[in-house]
């Protein structure tokens, strides 16, 4: 616990304000702009608190999986990058050229996939995330 | 809100007197319309005095939003094949004047009649009172579909819009890398739908009029029937299974997830009604790919709403939010290509 709120306590407590006490009195024709200010704390509420992890993870897998690849998914020096983004490009010229279309590299492929799509649907729209209806 | 007299509205008129060959037009309301992010649509209820229209109208103007999305059409091929859809039967609005005289309002715009009927899909696939029979509903869905799906290349008011492509699945694959290539940020579970789709890409079939927005949230509803179908911007020619993907697909089922036609029915009396115009057999593994092409089409248009917010000079919560929606996307393209339990 900290002593100073942090940006996702300011955010969500803001965002119970908004809800508890304006969204009630307000005219319907600002209902849907006020449930959209709602919906964009609470992303950044979450993204706050867990965004930083599923980029450090995404990362990690991302070196593990272009290294795997072999020389058709890496860049002079790519799986030492610590650069998300460029590590997402060599991804994406990878699976273009059909760099994981054979079984074994897909199935990694695919569970990598597979695990950033939910950390971050987690993030945005945790509501989306099949099994947890 | 727009006022019904202002110089805009006094241009409108003065226009439309014209094209009509009235001796005057009188416009009693002149609003903005609800939905359509990417288009500018105005209700406006007119009085013609004289010429053959004399009389009241009910009407939609249409016009461009301050930024677009690649892909999407211009007002003048959209009013083409408005054109070509209401003369082929499809329930669609009646096209009846286009501008493209920048001096009236300062875009080109053009003029339909409005459609009664409710739209918003939240409330169409809520509320039992706008549709009391959800099968009934889909089966005049697919019938409706089917009859775009019969106008058929070449037609000569059509050919405005882009050539038939000779490998309509593929076609709208190396689209949407066009547009990926485009964003600032590699996008790679997108990347990987893609090649998926590419692997298992259906031969070239038909090419047909394809709708690509027919969704619930795009057609009209009008005392529990369809009364027309709106959102042309993308039609285009392709695969006419892509528009049956589409409209099933889990991403426009407005939360009603267990009902594949649109959020309204099974997927059984929607296909019922498209085979009985279209004489066409769609399989449950032609829905599976097209379902996930639809997911993959629209997480590119998303992304492209957001670039719109942070890059297009139109800041908007709506179009950033929209933005939000590619995770999820993302997350049912994986669980649709078998990566996560069914």
């Amino acid at each position: 616990m900290s002593d100073i709120p942090d940006a996702s306590n300011l955010l969500a407590t803001a965002r119970e304000v908004l809800v508890k006490d304006f969204l009630p009195v307000l005219p319907d024709e600002l209902r849907h702009a006020a449930l959209m200010i709602a919906n964009a704390m609470a992303i950044s509420a979450r993204e706050y608190r867990q965004g930083e992890e599923a980029l450090r993870a995404e990362t990690a897998r991302l070196r593990v999986l272009l290294e795997s690849a072999g020389p058709a998914a890496t860049g002079p020096g790519a799986p030492h990058d610590t650069d998300p983004v460029a590590l997402r490009r060599l991804l994406v010229a990878a699976i273009r050229a059909g760099a994981f279309d054979d079984p074994p590299r897909n199935a990694a492929l695919v569970d990598h996939l597979t695990r950033s799509s939910a950390d971050w649907t987690t993030i945005s729209n945790p509501k989306a995330l099949r099994g947890t209806r | 809100m727009p006022g019904t007299d202002t110089p805009e509205t006094r241009a409108v008129a003065a226009w439309l007197a014209g094209e009509m060959r009235a001796t005057s037009v009188r416009i009693g309301r002149y609003v903005r319309l609800s939905g359509g992010a990417i288009q500018g649509n105005f209700g406006l209820d007119v009085d013609v005095s004289g010429g053959p229209l004399a009389g009241h109208h009910a009407l939609v103007l249409r016009t461009d939003a301050p930024s677009v999305v690649a892909a999407s059409n211009s007002r003048s091929q959209e009013f083409a094949v408005l054109r070509a859809a209401h003369a082929a039967g499809v329930l669609a609005p009646e096209p009846l004047f286009i501008c493209d005289d920048r001096r009236i309002i300062g875009r080109e715009f053009f003029v339909m009649r409005r459609i009664a009927g409710v739209g918003a899909g939240h409330r169409i696939v809520r509320d039992p009172a706008l549709v009391p029979d959800g099968p009934a509903l889909a089966r005049e869905l697919g019938a409706n579909l089917a009859r775009i799906h019969a106008i058929r290349p070449p037609q000569p008011g059509l050919d405005v819009l882009a050539p038939p492509p000779a490998d309509p699945a593929r076609a709208v694959i190396a689209q949407c890398r066009g547009h990926l290539d485009a964003m600032s940020e590699p996008h790679p579970a997108l990347e990987w739908g893609l090649r998926w789709c590419e692997i298992r890409a259906p031969a070239p079939a038909d090419v047909t009029l394809v709708h690509r927005d027919y969704r619930t949230g795009n057609y009209l509803v009008d005392g529990g029937h369809l009364s027309g179908v709106l959102d042309w911007e993308f039609a285009g020619w392709g695969d006419p299974r892509e528009d049956l993907g589409w409209l099933t697909a889990r991403c426009w089922r407005f939360g009603a997830v267990d009902l594949e036609a649109g959020g309204i029915a099974p997927v059984a009396p929607f296909l019922e009604g498209y085979e009985s115009v279209a004489h066409r057999t769609i399989t449950r593994a032609d829905l599976d790919y097209w379902q996930v092409v639809a997911h993959l089409r629209w997480a590119v248009i998303a992304l492209q709403q957001a670039r719109r917010h942070l890059a297009g000079g139109e800041t908007s919560l709506e179009l950033a939010l929209t933005g939000r929606i590619v995770h999820e996307l993302e997350s049912e393209v994986m669980h649709l290509t078998g990566a996560l339990p069914r």
